[in-house]
C-alpha cells in the first residue's frame, strides 16, 4: 500500500484490537482496526434512516415570546432562505444539511446490506466512490453546533421548548457519526473486489 | 492507552531521501478507493482507470496547483464583501439594524457570552483566515521548493481539510433564527447580502482543499 498523503510505499501490517497504523514519514493515520464493521455499519445506518425524516422535518424547538409561538425545523430554515431570495445560500444549506446526509446514510445502508447478504451488484463501486466524495459535504455536526448557538442566542429573550425534532436530530447525528466511524473502507473495498471469496 | 504501530517501509527498499515512493516504484494509487497498482499494464500502456472502482487514475491530481490557486484567490476576493457587508438584518419595532459578522461577535463579547463569542469568532473569522493563509503557505512552499517542516505542513493541510466545513455554522444559525424570530412588526431577523458571499468563501476554500494534492509537498 502507499500513503495517500505523501506517496510513501509501505508494507501492510496486521493490527490487533485498538491499534492504528500511522505513516512513518508524514504522520497520516492510514487505517485502524475495526471489528464487525459490516454489521455495525448496517445497524447504525438503518437507525439513521429511521431518524432522518423526523429529525429534519419535525420542529426542533418552539420559541415563545409574549405569548406568540414560533417553531422551526431544519427544513423550514432552508425554505426561509429561499423565500428571502438567497437561492445560493439556501441551496448550500439544503445540500449540506438535508440531501448529502441522506445520500451518505443511504449509501452506507445499501452497501453494508449488500455485503451482509453477499450480494454484489455492479453499482457497488460507484456508490462507494460517491460516498468518498460526499463525505465532507454532509454537515450534520456543524448544524448541531448551529442549533446550540441559536439556543444560547435566544435563551435570554424568549422561552424555548424543545420538540421531538430536536431529540431525533441528536439521535440522527449520533448514529450518522457512528456509522461513518465503524465503516472500514479498506475492508469494504476488499470485500467488493473479491466478491466475498 | 492504545499503542500505535508504525508500518514498516517495504523491505528496506530506498529511493529519494532513503524513502521509496509509489511513484518511484512505478506504482500509482487510486484516489477513490486507495488501490495500489502498476502505472503501466503489460502492454506498456498507461493505466487510466482503476480496475477495482472504475475511477480515472492519476499519478497526482490533475492541474492541482493552478486549480487550488484559482480557488484560494476566489476565496480571498469573496471574503471582502463577506466581512464588510451586513450578514444579518434585525428589525425591532420598525427600526432596522444591520450587523456584519464582526458586529455579531462583538455583541456576544459585550453581553458577556464569551464561550459562544469564541465559537463564532473561530468558525466565521479564524477558520476562513486560517484556511486561506494555510493553503497559500503550502502552495508557496511547493512553488519555491521549501523542503523544511514537511511533516508539519502535511499536518496543517489535514487540519485545513478537517475544519473547512465548520465555517457553515453562521449560515445555519441565521437560517434557524430567520424562522424562529419572525414576529412581524415586533421583531424579525433576515439574512443580509454577505450571506451569499460567505457561503461562497466556504465553498471555494473547501473545493481548494479537494483539488490540492498533499503529495506534491513531498515531491518537491
Amino acid at each position: 500500500m502507499a500513503c495517500p498523503y505523501c506517496d510513501l510505499l509501505l508494507k501492510k501490517v496486521g493490527l490487533e484490537r485498538g491499534q492504528k497504523a500511522v505513516c512513518p514519514r508524514c504522520g497520516h493515520l492510514l487505517y485502524a482496526s475495526k471489528k464487525n464493521s459490516v454489521d455495525k455499519t448496517l445497524a447504525l445506518s438503518f437507525s439513521g434512516l429511521v431518524f432522518y425524516l423526523p429529525a429534519n422535518f419535525m420542529p426542533l424547538m418552539t420559541l415563545d415570546t409574549l405569548g406568540i409561538e414560533k417553531s422551526a425545523s431544519i427544513y423550514d430554515g432552508a425554505v426561509a432562505l429561499y423565500q428571502h431570495h438567497y437561492f445560493f445560500v439556501a441551496g448550500m444549506v439544503v445540500v449540506t444539511s438535508l440531501v448529502f446526509p441522506l445520500i451518505k446514510i443511504s449509501i452506507l445502508f445499501l452497501v453494508s446490506l449488500a455485503l451482509k447478504l453477499r450480494f454484489y451488484p455492479p453499482g457497488l463501486p460507484l456508490l462507494m466512490r460517491w460516498y468518498r466524495h460526499l463525505d465532507e459535504w454532509g454537515m450534520l455536526e456543524v448544524y448541531m453546533v448551529g442549533i446550540l448557538v441559536t439556543i444560547v442566542k435566544m435563551y435570554h429573550t424568549a422561552h424555548i421548548r424543545y420538540d421531538a425534532g430536536f431529540f431525533c436530530f441528536i439521535a440522527l447525528l449520533l448514529v450518522a457519526l457512528g456509522s461513518s466511524v465503524t465503516m472500514d473502507k479498506h475492508l469494504f473495498w476488499r470485500l467488493i473486489e473479491k466478491k466475498g471469496q | 492507552m492504545n499503542p500505535i504501530r508504525y508500518t514498516e517501509n517495504s523491505q528496506g527498499m530506498t529511493g529519494k531521501g532513503g524513502f521509496l515512493t509509489a511513484r518511484a516504484a512505478g506504482l500509482v494509487l487510486c484516489d477513490d478507493c486507495h488501490k495500489l497498482m502498476p502505472c503501466q499494464n503489460q502492454a506498456g500502456q498507461r493505466v487510466s482507470f482503476c480496475p477495482r472502482c472504475g475511477a480515472s487514475v492519476h499519478m497526482r491530481k490533475p492541474q492541482s496547483l493552478s486549480r487550488t490557486w484559482a480557488l484560494v484567490i476566489t476565496a480571498v476576493i469573496l471574503s471582502l464583501p463577506a466581512n464588510m457587508l451586513p450578514i444579518m438584518q434585525v428589525d425591532r419595532l420598525g427600526a432596522s439594524d444591520y450587523s456584519t459578522i464582526m458586529d455579531g461577535i462583538i455583541y456576544f463579547f459585550e453581553e458577556g457570552s464569551y464561550g459562544i463569542g469564541i465559537i463564532i469568532l473561530t468558525a466565521s473569522v479564524l477558520v476562513p483566515c486560517f484556511k486561506i493563509f494555510g493553503i497559500m503557505l503550502i502552495l508557496l512552499s511547493i512553488h519555491y521548493k521549501w523542503k523544511s517542516w514537511l511533516r508539519h505542513k502535511t499536518l496543517l493541510f489535514r487540519i485545513i481539510e478537517f475544519v473547512g466545513r465548520w465555517s457553515m455554522l453562521d449560515i445555519f444559525v441565521i437560517a434557524l433564527l430567520q424562522v424562529l424570530v419572525s414576529f412581524g412588526y415586533l421583531s424579525s431577523v433576515a439574512s443580509g447580502p454577505a450571506a451569499t458571499y460567505f457561503a461562497g468563501v466556504v465553498l471555494s476554500t473547501m473545493l481548494a482543499a479537494v483539488t490540492f494534492d498533499p503529495r506534491l509537498l513531498w515531491d518537491a
